[in-house]
C-alpha cells in the first residue's frame, strides 16, 4: 500500500488535482460555479482524444483571463470551475461543445430519461454534492489504476477476465466474425503516436500506429463479451481484423493516412492474396513510410514463413517491427538475427523493479540497436518515460504520450494567441 | 511481351502447359536468336519447407518489373523452376531481381554463393544466340517438360491428399468439434513414445515415456472431415480442452507406482488451472517421476505465466520440458534462458543437408552446450542418420519412430535402471 500512496504523490492525476482543488475551494466557494460536462457518455467514436482536446479548448479564453480552471479527466469528462460573472460565456462555451457533438445520442437525447450533457452546480449551495462527485471520480480512477497494475499478474488477469463478461467461445467468435464481415469498422480505427520525448517532456511525433479499438469493437458488436478471455480465439480474431484493416488502408478515403504509419498484422496475412492486393494498390513511395508490426509468438509459430516474408516486405520498402517484447523475451530472442527494423518494448513496472540488471539489459539493447530503433510502449505514466530516459530510450508510445501531445498543442496555441495579441 | 500475357489469360480454359509454351517460343527464337538469352532460376532445388506455393508465387512476382519494362517472357514451370526468355534486356536489371529472390530464400543453402565456385546454384544463364548454349538449354527444358507430366500427376495426388485432410478449422466448426471432444471416449487413444539415452558404446536407458493422444485416431472419431491443424491458434484452443481430458484419464485410474518416468504435454493455462491441482493431489508424491512438456508458441505468448507455471511445477518436484523447437528456431532463441529441465528439438530431414553450413552446426552445438547436454532431446528421429547427427552436436537423448524400434530390440536384453 505504501508504494501506491508514494506513486500517487509522485504522479498527481487530474482526478487528484481536481479533488485537491475542490477541497481548497471550500474557503472561496462564494460566487463560484461548477459545470461537469459528461463527455464520457459520448459514443466511443466521438470520444477520441482530439475531440476531447478540442472540447476543452472552448474554455481556454476564460482560463487565460483567470475566470476559471478546467480539468480533463481520464474518462474524458470535463470539470470547469468558474466565477459566477462569466456564467453567460461559460454557457456559450458548453453550447458550442454540445454543437460539435450534435449527432451523438448524448446531445440529441439530452434531458430524456436521465441523459444529461452537462450538470451545473453552485459552489456555495451545492458544495457537498460537488465534493461527493469528485471524490467518486477520484476513487474510480484509483481503482482503474489498481486494476491496471493487478491486470499484469497472470492469475489476477484470469480472474478479472472471468468477471469481465461472457467468455469468448467458438460460438461467440463465429458470431463476431460474421458480424465483422458486414460492419463498417472505419469508426473504430484509432491512432496513437510514437513520439520522441526529450527530458523536458516535449513530444515530437515520429509516426502513428493505426489499430482497431478492441474495446469499442466489443461495445459496438458484442457488448458483454470479453474478447480477450481466450488468447487463442482472440488471435484468430486478429487475423480477420487484419484483412479488414488492409482493405481500409487500401481505400484511403476511409481513413486518413497522413504521415508515417504502422499497423499490426499476422505473418499468415502477409502471405495472403489480400496483402498482395493491398501492396499492388499502394503507391510505391508510400511503402517506405509503412511499418509492419508482428507479434513474437506469431513469428515463432512459423519461423520459416516469417523469414521469407520479412525479406519480401523489406525488399518492397516496408519496415518490420517486433511488437510486445518484455524483459523476459528480450533475454531470450536474438533480435539482431531476426532482421528487424524496430522493436517495441512493453512498459511494465517490472523494468524498474528489476533493478540494475534489468536496466543494464535494456541499456545494452538500446546501445546495440540504436535509440531510434527501440520504442517503449504502453507508457501510461511519467514513470515510464523517466525509466526510458535513464536507459537511453527516446521514443515512446502510450496514453501518457497522448497527454503530452495534448498539452504541447495547448501550449503552442496559447503561444500563438499571445504573439497575436502582442502584434495587435 | 504483353500480348503473350494477355493471350494466356484469354485462352485460360485450353491453356497449354508452361513447358510446352516455352519450347514453342524457343523454336521461334531459334531462327533469329540475336540478342536472346535465358535465365533459369532453380527453385526446384530449394529445401522442401521453402518450396511452398505461396513462397514461389511471391518470388515470381519479383520479375513483374522486367516483364513490364522490357522484352521478356516469364514461365513458371511445373517443378517450381522459373524461366525468363529475354531479348536485349540489360543483364544488370536481372541481377537486381535475382538478388531479390536470393534474399527471399537467404536461409536456404541454394542461395549461398561460394566465392570459390564459379557456378551460382540459384540461377543459370544461357546465351541463346550461341548454338551450343541454345541446344543445351533446349535439352534441359525438354527434360523438364517430360518430367512435368509426372509432376502433374503427383500434384493431383497431393491435391487429393489435401482434400483428405479436410476442411479448414474455423470458429464455426470449432464449436461443434470442441463439444464432441469433451464427450468422446478417449482412454483407448492414449499412446506412448520412448525417450532414450543412447550411449556411444551401445545400449541405452529410458529417460521417460511420453504419453499422448493419437491425433489421427482422435480426428477420425470427432472430426473426420476437418483439418485440425489448419489454424495454429484454433488448434491451441482445442489442445486446452484436450488437456482436461488427459488429466482426467489419469485421475480416473488408480495409480500404481510409476516404474519409468512419464511425460505429458500440457498448456500453460492448464498447469495453472484447478484441473491440474486435482491431478497433482491424485498423483500423490509421484511428481518427481513426471515431466511436463509445454510448447514454445504457448510460452512465447505469455512468458510471465510460463515463469509462474515453471516455478510452480519445479517447486512441487515435476520437471519441465520446452517442446516445439527446431534447428532453425535455435538460431534465433536461447532456450537456456527459460530455465527448463529439458529442451526438445525436432529433427527435420533437411538438417542433414546442411553439411556445407558448418557455421550453423557449430552454433547449434554451442546452444546444446549452453542449455546443458543432459537436458537436450532430439525428437522425431526416424533414421539412424538422425541419431548420428544428434550425437555430432552433442545430444545423447533421442525420441522418435527409430528410437521406438531400437528400444524394442533392446528390451530383450536385461533392463537397466531408469536414467535420471
Amino acid at each position: 500500500m505504501a508504494t501506491q500512496t508514494e506513486s500517487q504523490k509522485k504522479l498527481p492525476s487530474q482526478e487528484n488535482l481536481l479533488l485537491d482543488y475542490i477541497r481548497r475551494l471550500e474557503k472561496h466557494k462564494k460566487g463560484r460555479k461548477v459545470v461537469h460536462v459528461h463527455l464520457s457518455k459520448l459514443r466511443p467514436f466521438n470520444r477520441r482524444d482530439q475531440h476531447i482536446r478540442m472540447a476543452a479548448g472552448h474554455f481556454e479564453k476564460l482560463i487565460k483571463d483567470m475566470h476559471g480552471q478546467v480539468f480533463v479527466l481520464k474518462n474524458a469528462d470535463l470539470f470547469f470551475i468558474f466565477k459566477s460573472q462569466v456564467l453567460p460565456q461559460t454557457e456559450t462555451a458548453v453550447r458550442k461543445i454540445q454543437f460539435v457533438f450534435s449527432d451523438d445520442p448524448l446531445v440529441t437525447e439530452d434531458g430524456k430519461d436521465g441523459v444529461k450533457f452537462a450538470t451545473w452546480y453552485d459552489a456555495e449551495k451545492d458544495f457537498d454534492k460537488i465534493l461527493k462527485v469528485v471524490q467518486g471520480l477520484s476513487k474510480s480512477e484509483q481503482n482503474r489504476k489498481k486494476e491496471v497494475r493487478s491486470r499484469m499478474d497472470a492469475r489476477a488477469v484470469l480472474k478479472a477476465k472471468q468477471e469481465q463478461g461472457e467468455p469468448l467461445t467458438p460460438e461467440v467468435l463465429a458470431r463476431i466474425e460474421t458480424a465483422l464481415s458486414r460492419a463498417d469498422l472505419s469508426n473504430l480505427v484509432r491512432r496513437q503516436f510514437v513520439c520522441n520525448v526529450d527530458r523536458k517532456m516535449v513530444p515530437v511525433q515520429e509516426f502513428s500506429e493505426l489499430f482497431i479499438s478492441i474495446k469499442d469493437l466489443r461495445e459496438t458488436l458484442m457488448p458483454g463479451v470479453n474478447m480477450l478471455s481466450n488468447r487463442w480465439l482472440f488471435r484468430h480474431l486478429t487475423e480477420t481484423l487484419d484483412l479488414r484493416m488492409l482493405s481500409m488502408l487500401t481505400k484511403t478515403d476511409t481513413i486518413s493516412l497522413s504521415g508515417d504509419i504502422s499497423f499490426n498484422v499476422n505473418v499468415a496475412t502477409l502471405l495472403s492474396r489480400e496483402f498482395q492486393n493491398f501492396d499492388d494498390n499502394i503507391a510505391a513511395g508510400r511503402r517506405g513510410s509503412m511499418i509492419i508490426e508482428l507479434q513474437k509468438e506469431d513469428i515463432f509459430s512459423d519461423l520459416e514463413s516469417f523469414l521469407f516474408v520479412r525479406e519480401f516486405v523489406q525488399e518492397k520498402g516496408y519496415k518490420v517491427c517486433i511488437d510486445g517484447l518484455t524483459l523476459e523475451s528480450l533475454q531470450m530472442i536474438d533480435r539482431g538475427r531476426l532482421g528487424l527494423d524496430m522493436s517495441k518494448l512493453l512498459w511494465h513496472p517490472d523494468l524498474v523493479d528489476g533493478g540494475e540488471p534489468a536496466m543494464e539489459l535494456v541499456r545494452t539493447m538500446v546501445k546495440h540497436d540504436g535509440p531510434e530503433k527501440i520504442i517503449l510502449i504502453r507508457c501510461d505514466s511519467r514513470e515510464a518515460i523517466d525509466f526510458g530516459h535513464t536507459v537511453g530510450i527516446t521514443r515512446f508510445q502510450g496514453r501518457y504520450v497522448e497527454t503530452l501531445i495534448a498539452e504541447d498543442n495547448r501550449r503552442r496555441e496559447l503561444l500563438r494567441l499571445k504573439r497575436r495579441i502582442e502584434r495587435n | 511481351m504483353a500480348e503473350l500475357k494477355n493471350a494466356q489469360t484469354m485462352f485460360e480454359p485450353t491453356r497449354q502447359q508452361a513447358e510446352e509454351r516455352l519450347l514453342e517460343q524457343l523454336n521461334r527464337v531459334e531462327t533469329s536468336s540475336h540478342g536472346y538469352y535465358s535465365v533459369h532460376i532453380h527453385l526446384s532445388q530449394l529445401k522442401h519447407s521453402n518450396r511452398q506455393p505461396h513462397f514461389i508465387n511471391i518470388a515470381a512476382r519479383a520479375f513483374d518489373t522486367i516483364i513490364d519494362d522490357f522484352d521478356a517472357t516469364f514461365y513458371q514451370l511445373s517443378n517450381k523452376d522459373l524461366v525468363l526468355i529475354c531479348h536485349e534486356v540489360p543483364v544488370d536489371e536481372l541481377d537486381t531481381v535475382i538478388d531479390k529472390v536470393r534474399g527471399l530464400f537467404n536461409e536456404d543453402p541454394l542461395t549461398i554463393v561460394d566465392s570459390e565456385d564459379f557456378e551460382d546454384r540459384l540461377a543459370t544463364w544461357h546465351d541463346l544466340s550461341v548454338t551450343e548454349e541454345f541446344a543445351s538449354f533446349y535439352s534441359i527444358i525438354a527434360e523438364i517438360a517430360v518430367e512435368a507430366e509426372r509432376l502433374r500427376e503427383e500434384a493431383k495426388r497431393l491435391q487429393n491428399e489435401q482434400a483428405e485432410k479436410g476442411e479448414p478449422l474455423t470458429p464455426f466448426n470449432l464449436a461443434e468439434i470442441s463439444k464432441k471432444l469433451m464427450a468422446v471416449r478417449i482412454g483407448d487413444m492414449m499412446q506412448e513414445q520412448i525417450c532414450l539415452l543412447v550411449r556411444t558404446g551401445g545400449g541405452g536407458e529410458i529417460v521417460f515415456r511420453e504419453k499422448y493422444f493419437s491425433m489421427n485416431m482422435l480426428r477420425k472419431r470427432i472430426a473426420p472431415d476437418t483439418n485440425l491443424f489448419s489454424s495454429p491458434w484454433l488448434f491451441q484452443f482445442l489442445s486446452e480442452s484436450l488437456d482436461k481430458r488427459l488429466l482426467n484419464v489419469f485421475c480416473e485410474q488408480d495409480l500404481e507406482p510409476l516404474v519409468d518416468n512419464i511425460s505429458l504435454n500440457l498448456n500453460i493455462a492448464t498447469v495453472l488451472s484447478k484441473d491440474f491441482q486435482k491431478f497433482h493431489r491424485h498423483m500423490d508424491g509421484q511428481a518427481s517421476k513426471m515431466i511436463i512438456e509445454m510448447q514454445i508458441i504457448d510460452i512465447l505468448s505469455d512468458l510471465k505465466s510460463f515463469g509462474y507455471a515453471r516455478d510452480l511445477l519445479q517447486e512441487r518436484g515435476y520437471r519441465v520440458l520446452v517442446d516445439g523447437l527446431s534447428p532453425v528456431t535455435l538460431r534465433f532463441l536461447m532456450p537456456a534462458t527459460l530455465k527448463s529441465d529439458f529442451v526438445k528439438i525436432s529433427w527435420v530431414s533437411e538438417s542433414e543437408d546442411e553439411e556445407e553450413n558448418a557455421k550453423n552446426l557449430a552454433e547449434i552445438t554451442e546452444t546444446v552446450h549452453q542449455t546443458g547436454r543432459e537436458g537436450v532431446i532430439l525428437a522425431r528421429v526416424d533414421t539412424e542418420k538422425a541419431v548420428k547427427w544428434g550425437l555430432g552436436i552433442g545430444v545423447s537423448r533421442f525420441q522418435g519412430f527409430f528410437i521406438d524400434k531400437l528400444a524394442e530390440s533392446m528390451s530383450s536384453k536385461p533392463r537397466k535402471k531408469a536414467a535420471k
